[in-house]
């Protein structure tokens, strides 16, 4: 077999590609001849120089093919973070906006809402107005109909005002309540 | 790791994920053997750019028992090819000759040649790499494909034949001829 049948064995051999027969009888033949084994060389040369042509990619080479895919609608658009977060945010907002407008509406209903369990001291409550003292009472947000025992506390109310004629009469519960005010008032 | 079939799946089940990861798979691919095939960078990249467009177009079309690189490879070759021969309509091909002249009619300078103890990995410098696109450029465009998916993309000759629907045996004379041609081209820069 003349060199010249060899090479086209030696570029199978180089890819990887004859059989493990071949292999021997091509690196059998490489052992003993110069020649193939400079061709051999050249080969190998030339395949990596392929290897080696590369060209860098644009900055913008991702951009424009997703765009141009997302105008064909070949791709599904990518949903931006905020828009994600408006969706999971969407219940928690609606249910805000509904308590704010049900506030708004029903207002006797909204202060009852966000007081304390059990609501204010009815005294507190129904309390009047007192311009004179300047002290700040919560205001009295319905014409109740008073019990008699708290039309007697609404009549004496200046008294209680009063921490002297607090001392007099020895109500201790009422004195307690009202000690914040004198407080306030000092 | 999802393999390129599952990705192709999920990708044709509407996943964009699955999209994003098989183009940071592939697309320096395509670039690269785009480039090889073409010689010119934007060129190239506009045959990318239409090879990925084109692969998403025919998603409908691809069978899963078909491998996905193969399949990609043989879109990519195809649009290469048509840039080629549009740019072949205004321009010229050169046919490798031994003693060539350049394009501009002055002998083409000596070079120095790729210096390395394998030739597998020589340390190839930028004018003979030029050189060697040049001359790669002037292979019959059926070699320069069967060359450069073998030994530029690492395709077997099998993929190879896959790619460019001829036989296993076709693509070892193929490579084979290239070789040829671009040892004689490049004579006095290889080892």
């Amino acid at each position: 077999m003349k060199c010249l049948d060899w090479k086209e064995k030696i570029s199978g051999y180089i890819d990887g590609e004859i059989s493990p027969a071949e292999v021997r009888e091509v690196e059998g033949h490489l052992e003993a001849c110069e020649s193939c084994r400079a061709l051999e060389r050249r080969m190998r040369a030339v395949g990596g120089g392929v290897a080696s042509i590369e060209t860098s990619v644009s900055t913008d080479f991702r951009e424009k093919l997703f765009a141009r895919l997302e105008a064909e609608e070949l791709l599904p658009r990518r949903r931006s973070l905020f828009v994600f977060s408006l969706r999971w945010a969407a219940l928690p907002l609606a249910a805000a906006a509904a308590f704010g407008l049900f506030l708004l509406v029903s207002p006797e209903k909204g202060r009852d809402a966000i007081l304390p369990q059990g609501g204010l001291p009815r005294v507190a409550q129904q309390s009047p107005p007192s311009s004179a003292s300047g002290i700040e009472r919560p205001v009295a947000t319905a014409a109740a109909v008073l019990s008699p025992e708290e039309r007697e506390i609404v009549a004496h109310l200046e008294v209680l005002e009063d921490p002297a004629a607090l001392e007099d009469q020895g109500d201790a519960d009422t004195i307690e309540i009202f000690g914040t005010a004198r407080g306030r008032r000092g | 790791m999802r393999t390129d079939e599952e990705l192709f799946e999920l990708y044709r089940g509407g996943s964009r994920d699955a999209f994003e990861i098989l183009f940071s798979r592939y697309h320096r691919k395509v670039i690269h053997f785009a480039y090889r095939m073409t010689g010119e960078q934007a060129r190239a990249e506009e045959a990318a750019q239409e090879t990925f467009l084109r692969v998403a177009r025919a998603a409908g079309t691809w069978q899963p028992t078909a491998r996905f690189s193969t399949w990609l490879y043989t879109i990519a070759r195809r649009t290469t090819l048509n840039y080629i021969r549009d740019e072949k309509d205004g321009g010229e091909k050169v046919s490798i000759l031994p003693g060539e002249e350049d394009k501009d009619g002055q002998p083409a300078p000596q070079l120095p040649g790729p210096k390395a103890l394998n030739p597998e990995e020589m340390a190839w410098s930028a004018e003979v790499r030029e050189r060697f696109a040049a001359a790669l450029q002037r292979l019959p465009e059926t070699y320069r494909a069967a060359f450069v998916l073998n030994r530029g993309e690492g395709l077997s000759y099998e993929e190879v034949a896959s790619v460019l629907g001829i036989t296993v045996q076709a693509v070892k004379s193929r490579i084979f001829r290239a070789r040829e041609m671009l040892m004689e081209s490049l004579a006095e820069i290889l080892p």
